[in-house]
């Protein structure tokens, strides 16, 4: 996020949700939403499903899966229209805006109506409300991200934000919300293929040279995989071992058939975790970790937020902490520099190293509660929000970005759009949800949400199940007939390995961020009869 | 006034195994069990938490044991329904009371904003009624129902406003119960899902209004509970948390109970 | 008698919301929602007031598991860890350091992934080392 969550509540006079079900998947930051709106802020949500939030929005604007790209620059293209761009501020701390300039103008609000469905006139009224409202947030999630444009889909974004100047004020900006409680962490502290800790590309002589003298070596200057073309390594060979900590990618991958095929095929898969989940079962080696409870540490929440963790309980039986089993298994390769006593000491070697986690330490987290990083000196108060006054890069750049199709779009044969997503009541592959008795109860099975229309074309009746195919497999659920959805499009959550979603979608892929396209896929959809006795999936 | 409580809980300490408050570590304040040898400079009185459920916790774990607890006038009011149904044992219980502020008072519209007998602090007077239960009793009915109906469309069923009760301690809650109350829907099932805690609330809530501050909706549940508290009291004549030795009338028969005509 | 609220981090999703778990004699007896949180404020969510959930279910993993004979049986640390040490040096001495893969976890903390990042650079000499940011 480029500003912070307390934001929202206290400055936002406009907050955009766009391609997040903020209530169910993040919803302590819906909560401030709420508070927000009471105060007198307007909410706009843009999304395919009639969301929990949509209900106290003053506008709800459904639209076709995938057709982000064509909205976006239609709310572009009525601002500039209408003359409510922010020209000061493009003038000032922008460059390359008539190139963006040029092709939103082909994207009138008819135009986009063709594309997206959206009503020209509500498209109008959006962009007016967002434009005339500042500060204005937005707020997004993997509904923007998990496609095929998903880059074209943020840079759409950052551009409706710069046009309108809704950036380095406090209230405003790009907020993308993190599914996963540390994702931020890991990316920061270099779990990517492309750079060190802190976004030092591996590719920098410099940076290499930097953690080849503190760590006394290093990889070559040359981008690793991804976590898709891992698993295609291990599928064809060209990568002999695979060691997964923490990850299930046997329901967390798209078009899981292809996944399972890919992992079964692994010379020597290692899988540490706190389950024996849908991965571990494959794997040679099982090595049992910790739960957050069982560990000191720390976690950065999607705002840049550090704060601790603290241990609890012991982990039980013989399992460990993660930190200590990665400690060991470096000391039985022979490695020096993993002698650490505690975590804390950990942070201390991440300080030193990751210069915007240069002022982080747990003396001051235990004196502050929490530091937002850039916190690049122990004196600096951290930073709640970036690009105040000027951009990290400088001037903030425009991009002309042009509206491209789905990689599959429903058609004759597979004549319904798949889009999945998040529940309130589970996370993500369900391992410790689904072990939860209160939010197992919730929700114990998979279900697909689908429209009257829909379920009337199937001959629905109440009691069925129904088999969903895609060209890529098929399952066999439960259904929610709801009109919280569009027609022709159905919803499946993806928490439930027995019905995974994930044997359905796409493994294509955004050319940019080889993020998978989970929101859209094509299916076709058949029902088979009452169900037997319920499934319990794990309790 | 802390000082006074302190010494208070010093005090206790040479004859209780040990004294339920506040304590500040790691930066935040939670409530913590204060024994001998504990640093009571760490101790704090705010923010308020519902100790009467960790005073209920800790008689049931340790059958044997003596408590102290830093109560508030709510936290005391929660004893008293909590003691009635068993939740708590009062002759293993010392309360060490104080009195809450005039501006607390007036911020939790707390019409008994002190225990009996407060070891620090001078009663205040007490806060003015909820604003909002007057707008309310002006709604005609149906608009009523549909300013709960939109209220309760924001919750997205954290079962917060449960959790936190001192008065909630059932093991199976109907709000469980699938013969009630679907599962696994956002928002959950309008009106039932909020009508069976507040009928379960009926001649238990004692207006701590920790529900309505733990509800990351913002719904404000404490005027379903007030209207609930007044209508026990016009009816029944009973006001939950006011006297340990007032029976509760919906342990009563009918015949018994002081139901006004 | 030990009464005890440790102050943590949710881990079910990226809002930083705090909370104190209850353990009473060190069984885990409940969670108390941090008050004190600038983003939650005293306020959480279901899974955050049930995010012990799972952590006593009999299905934890207690011990290192080999597979043996097609089957995963329960070995110690020493023979677990011996083995990867093994595979991992023998596959990176064969085929070099970029034919082995590493995921870090979204769900581990800072230090852990800090640690897997350093274990993937420094000691195997691979960036081939990614999360489910993705996904």
């Amino acid at each position: 996020m480029t500003n912070s969550i307390p934001e929202l509540e206290t400055d936002s006079r406009c907050i955009l949700i766009m391609g997040s079900n903020t209530s169910e998947g993040h919803p302590l930051i819906a909560s401030r939403i709420v508070k927000a709106k009471e105060r007198g802020a307007r909410v706009i949500v843009i999304d395919p499903r009639d969301i929990q939030i949509a209900r106290l929005a003053d506008m709800y604007i459904p639209f076709r899966p995938g057709a982000d790209v064509a909205v976006l620059n239609g709310l572009m293209n009525v601002i500039i229209s209408e003359g409510l761009e922010d020209k000061e501020f493009i003038a000032a701390r922008t460059e390359a805006y008539a190139e963006m300039k040029a092709v939103v103008e082909k994207y009138t609000p008819e135009r986009v109506q063709e594309i997206s469905g959206v009503p020209a006139d509500m498209l109008r009224e959006a962009a007016r409300l967002y434009a005339r409202n500042k500060p204005a947030a937005i707020v997004y999630a993997m509904g923007i991200t998990q496609h095929t444009t998903g880059v074209d889909n943020v840079k759409s974004i950052a551009n409706l934000a710069m046009l309108t100047g809704n950036l380095g004020i406090a209230g405003a900006g790009v907020n993308p919300l993190r599914g996963q409680n540390n994702v931020q962490g890991a990316c920061d502290m270099g779990g990517l293929p492309n750079v060190y800790p802190g976004y030092q590309a591996v590719t920098s002589p410099d940076a290499q040279k930097k953690f080849q003298d503190a760590w006394g070596g290093t990889a070559d200057t040359v981008v690793g995989l991804t976590v898709m073309e891992m698993v295609n390594g291990v599928g064809d060979g060209t990568l002999r071992a695979l060691y997964v900590m923490g990850e299930n990618p046997m329901v967390a991958d798209p078009d899981l058939h292809h996944a399972r095929h890919c992992l079964e095929k692994a010379e020597f898969l290692v899988v540490q975790d706190i389950f024996l989940t849908e991965t571990a079962q494959l794997a040679h080696v099982v090595l049992p970790g910790g739960a957050f409870v069982e560990k000191d540490g720390t976690f950065t929440g999607t705002d840049r937020r550090v704060q601790r963790v603290r241990k609890v309980v012991n982990p039980p039986g013989n399992a460990m902490a993660d930190w200590e089993i990665t400690c060991r298994l470096a000391q039985r390769l022979g490695a020096g520099g993993f002698d650490f006593a505690s975590p804390k000491e950990v942070m201390e070697e991440i300080a030193r190293l990751t210069p915007s986690y240069g002022g982080i330490s747990y003396e001051r987290l235990e004196e502050l509660g929490f530091l937002h990083w850039p916190c690049p000196a122990a004196d600096h108060p951290g930073t709640p929000y970036l690009h105040k006054g000027k951009f990290s890069r400088g001037q903030g750049q425009f991009h002309a970005v042009e509206f491209k199709e789905p990689a599959e779009s429903p058609d004759q044969d597979y004549p319904l759009t798949l889009t999945t997503g998040r529940l309130m009541f589970h996370f993500h592959t369900g391992s410790m949800t689904r072990r939860s008795e209160k939010l197992h109860q919730e929700v114990p099975e998979a279900y697909v949400e689908i429209h009257p229309d829909d379920a009337a074309r199937i001959s629905f009746k109440r009691g069925q199940r129904v088999r969903v195919h895609s060209r890529r497999g098929q399952i066999e659920l439960d259904v929610r007939v709801t009109k919280r959805i569009k027609p022709g499009v159905v919803f499946i959550p993806f928490h439930f390995a027995e019905a995974a979603a994930n044997v359905l979608t796409h493994a294509a892929i955004d050319p940019t961020a080889k993020i998978p396209e989970y929101k859209v896929c094509a299916v076709k959809m058949e029902t088979i009869g009452v169900k037997e006795a319920k499934s319990q999936g794990p309790s | 006034m802390i000082a006074a409580i302190r010494e208070a809980v010093a005090e206790r300490l040479g004859s209780c195994d040990g004294v339920v408050a506040l304590r500040r570590r790691n930066g935040g304040v939670a409530p913590h069990l204060f024994q001998k040898g504990d640093e009571l400079a760490e101790m704090e009185l705010s923010p308020r938490y519902p100790l009467m459920t960790v005073v209920s916790r800790l008689h049931k774990a340790f059958p044997a044991i003596r408590l102290g607890v830093v109560a508030r006038g709510c936290d005391e009011r929660a004893y008293v329904e909590m003691a009635k149904r068993n939740q708590i044992d009062p002759t293993r219980l010392e309360i060490i009371g104080f009195a809450c502020t005039a501006e607390e008072a007036q911020a939790c519209y707390c019409r008994e904003p002190s225990p009996k007998h407060p070891v620090a602090g001078t009663p205040p007077a007490p806060g003015p009624p909820n604003p909002l239960v007057a707008k309310y009793d002006s709604l005609p009915l149906e608009e009523r129902r549909s300013f709960w109906k939109k209220q309760f469309s924001k919750c997205i069923k954290c079962y917060g406003c449960r959790n936190i009760c001192p008065e909630c301690f059932c093991e199976a809650c109907a709000m469980e119960d699938m013969a009630w109350v679907e599962p696994g829907l956002l928002a959950p099932p309008f009106p039932t899902f909020h009508l069976i805690r507040a009928m379960h609330m009926a001649s238990r809530c004692v207006a701590c209004r920790e529900c309505e501050h733990t509800c990351p909706a913002y719904i404000p549940l404490t005027v379903l509970y007030d209207l609930m508290r007044r209508d026990i009291a016009d009816l029944l004549g009973y006001i939950p948390g006011a006297d340990i030795e007032a029976q509760q009338p919906l342990s009563l028969s009918l015949e018994q109970a002081p139901l006004k005509k | 008698m030990e009464y005890q609220n440790t102050l943590t981090t949710c881990i079910y999703c990226g809002c930083g919301c705090s909370m104190y778990v209850e353990t009473i004699d060190g069984r885990i007896t409940g969670v108390w929602p941090d008050k004190t949180n600038q983003i939650s404020g005293g306020r959480l969510c279901i899974k955050g007031w049930n995010v012990t959930g799972f952590v006593g279910h009999p299905d934890r993993l207690k011990n290192p598991l080999l597979r043996k004979e097609g089957k995963l049986v329960e070995v110690t640390w020493d023979e677990a860890l011996s083995q990867v040490a093994e595979k991992l040096s023998g596959i990176k001495r064969e085929s070099g350091a970029d034919s082995i893969g590493l995921m870090t976890s979204a769900k581990c903390t800072n230090e852990e992934n800090y640690l897997m990042n350093k274990f993937a650079r420094a000691v195997l000499g691979t960036n081939n080392i990614d999360h489910c940011a993705r996904l």
